[in-house]
């Protein structure tokens, strides 16, 4: 016997010291921030508390540039291109969307973030990123 | 301090479970107003639920054993706080009346709601009755609640 | 085996919301605070256990999102979910760790943000063929077993009333507690809001967002840290089976805690643990449990819990001090109550409870309990 069942989970995400100042910075000022860490020198986007590459805490606010390159991409039909971008003066890579993505992507191709016109706070105030030339 | 920010969301869960041999017979069992248990044939204890091992023996269990839809109350509370329903992810309005019951036959116990809720006129060793549903679609809630009888 | 120490804790200041900091920053303000406590530099850390009930956030994979928090990039990290008692097996599985030689330091860490999730939903999705038809929760549940109790043993709402109003004055005199209601008294207790018939509001503990982290280290570094570390002497879990009713009268007789306290009580050579143990941590989330647990845990008797807590053999000066730090009943981020019961016991061994001290503490004992049944205990020591 088989049982199907749904139920509603309403939960809050709280996001914290780090993750409030980006969100923040992202909607009154539509400003992508990471952290600089003193101890390794990773540059951490969106911010954080502590490093992910050394755990050491003594980090500080970077304001990062709104443009990057394509790492890697994937399309799911219906639902859009999603992309890992790596910002300039960044390490690693933000997870986020790609808005009208040309037919042909390529590794290493520039993309420049665009803001939503209404923000509240909240990741979707970087509508995402559009794709502005070749790479290098 | 400076602003935090928390996002809320509302999340919709969904599951497929599958029950087991044991259990279905069980369910199936409840569409006719039958309740059967299955015995430890070393312990010799009557399981509800129904189950394929016991879990003191750690031997499997197939011996089915009928029990009555009657028994005796062993624990009970009166809910005075709206609480989940872990059916729906709706609250249960209170009171409600709810009760460990020892069906006859059975060797432990079942969680159910009872008719009553007025902490004054239940006690552990009352006689209890399940009031069955019309429509019985082999789940628990076949039975809508126990009442007491004496 | 080897032998293991606590050698440092620490803990945040648990509170119904901790809104200014997320999941990662709520663990890592624990675990630095353990880290300092121990005197030791997170490269120190060899392993790390991380101990959660995720269903209670509505967030998949703690380990995942807090690892990082807790010092784990790069190194061993494993998640521990059992109900109420994921923080005390949390401890004793970074306690196996120490002990079998595999790693020389491993930072332990519970923690629970009740305000981001939804409890009652977590408590709610069990067996769906049984157990989901009734609306119980852990207050449901514990009425129901409270009934039996009463009626097994005798006890009163008054003598219930009584634990409920050391625990929170005890409270008082721990900074990092929840619920601070110095004054409270057990006329308050008794005429606060009915919630499930014998439950009242402030027999039940409350919910908290909170996180707590030991340091639990090998015998070289444990002296080489630390002047006096609180000695691992024995542990022991036991689990029950699955459903409520599977339990025969399952406060009165909690065979899981009585098992689980000879074992530990036998391999540290207690023979009567109310004159030989000094202090005692245990997981009470209802004022009833704590008289249930008396008797589990061989403090008195059977049917003479109630009688321990009206002649004060419990209180902070009493023979044998029971939470000093306030207890569950007091402060409850779940994944986190029970390593808080171990880091409490570990503080009062190295004479570091601050106001909440119970002076000349030798021997120590900390206690998990989880979901219907489940039992944790540890011994702790000023020698190993």
């Amino acid at each position: 016997m088989i049982r199907e069942e749904k139920i509603q989970i309403p939960f809050v995400y709280a996001a914290g010291q780090a993750g409030s100042r980006f969100l923040v910075a992202l909607r009154d000022d539509g400003r992508i921030m990471g952290s600089a860490c003193a101890a390794c020198g990773h540059v951490s986007v969106p911010t954080r508390s502590f490093c992910p590459a050394c755990s050491e805490s003594d980090l500080s606010d970077v304001e990062l540039a709104g443009e990057g390159n394509l790492v890697s991409w994937t399309e799911i039909p219906g639902r859009g291109v999603f992309a890992l971008i790596n910002l300039d003066g960044a390490d690693g890579a933000l997870l986020h969307r790609l808005i009208d993505s040309p037919d042909k992507l390529a590794v290493g191709q520039r993309v420049r973030a665009q803001f939503a016109e209404t923000r509240k706070a909240h990741i979707s105030d970087l509508a995402g990123f559009v794709v502005t030339g070749a790479g290098p | 301090m400076s602003e935090t920010v928390t996002v809320t969301i509302e999340m919709e869960q969904a599951w497929r479970y599958a029950s087991g041999t044991a259990m279905e017979r069980f369910s199936e069992g409840l569409k006719e107003r039958r309740i059967e248990a299955v015995s430890c044939r070393l312990c010799g204890r009557a399981y509800l639920p129904p189950r394929p091992y016991c879990g003191k023996c750690n031997i499997r269990m197939s011996s089915w054993t009928p029990v009555k839809d009657e028994g005796e109350l062993v624990a009970w509370t009166v809910m005075q706080l709206p609480m989940l329903d872990g059916r729906t992810g709706e609250m249960r309005e209170a009171p409600y009346g709810m009760g460990l019951i020892l069906l006859d036959g059975a060797d432990t116990t079942l969680n159910h709601y009872l008719a009553e809720s007025d902490p004054a006129k239940l006690a552990i060793g009352q006689r209890v009755r399940a009031v069955w549903c019309n429509e019985r679609r082999g789940a628990m809630d076949d039975i809508l609640h126990f009442e007491v009888i004496r | 085996m080897n032998r293991a120490a606590i050698i440092g804790t620490g803990q945040t200041r648990h509170a119904r919301r901790r809104d200014d900091l997320s999941q990662p920053e709520l663990v890592r303000e624990a675990c630095t605070a353990a880290l300092a406590d121990a005197g030791i530099g997170q490269k120190d850390i060899d392993a790390v256990v991380i101990a959660n009930m995720e269903l209670f956030e509505g967030r998949a994979l703690p380990e995942l999102w807090v690892g990082e928090g807790a010092f784990a990039t790069g190194k061993p990290c494993m998640k521990i979910a059992t109900g109420g008692t994921s923080g005390t097996s949390g401890c004793i599985a970074g306690f196996h760790q120490v002990a079998s030689g595999l790693f020389d330091i491993v930072l332990v860490v519970g923690f629970e943000k009740h305000s981001e999730g939804h409890t009652q939903t977590g408590m709610a999705l069990t067996d769906p063929f049984w157990d989901r038809t009734v609306a119980s929760g852990a207050l449901g549940n514990f009425a129901l077993s409270i009934s039996q109790y009463m009626v097994d043993r005798g006890v009163t709402e008054e003598q219930a009333a009584k634990v409920a109003v050391k625990a929170r004055r005890n409270a008082a005199r721990n900074p990092y507690a929840h619920l601070q209601m110095p004054d409270i008294t057990e006329q308050e207790v008794l005429d606060s809001k009915m919630l499930a018939h014998p439950v009242r509001m402030l027999d039940m503990c409350p919910q908290s967002d909170g996180a707590c982290a030991i340091v639990i280290a090998a015998e070289s570094k444990a002296k080489k840290y630390c002047d006096q570390p609180a000695w691992i002497r024995a542990t022991a879990t036991r689990h029950q089976q699955p459903y409520i009713g599977d339990i025969d009268h399952r406060l009165t007789s909690m065979e899981t805690l009585r098992s689980a306290a000879r074992s530990v009580y036998a391999a540290a050579g207690i023979r009567d643990p109310l004159k030989e143990l000094d202090v005692a941590e245990i997981y009470e989330p209802v004022s009833y449990a704590e008289l249930a647990w008396y008797e589990a845990l061989g403090f008195c008797e059977d049917g003479e819990a109630g009688r321990l807590i009206e002649d004060g053999v419990t209180e902070m000066d009493g023979e044998l001090p029971v939470n000093p730090s306030g207890g569950v009943l007091s402060t409850n981020p779940v994944g986190a109550s029970g390593v808080i019961r171990v880091a409490e016991a570990a503080s009062q061994i190295m004479g570091r409870a601050g106001e909440h001290q119970v002076q000349g503490a030798k021997t120590a004992l900390a206690t998990g309990y989880g979901v219907y049944a489940w039992a944790d205990a540890m011994i702790l020591g000023t020698a190993p």
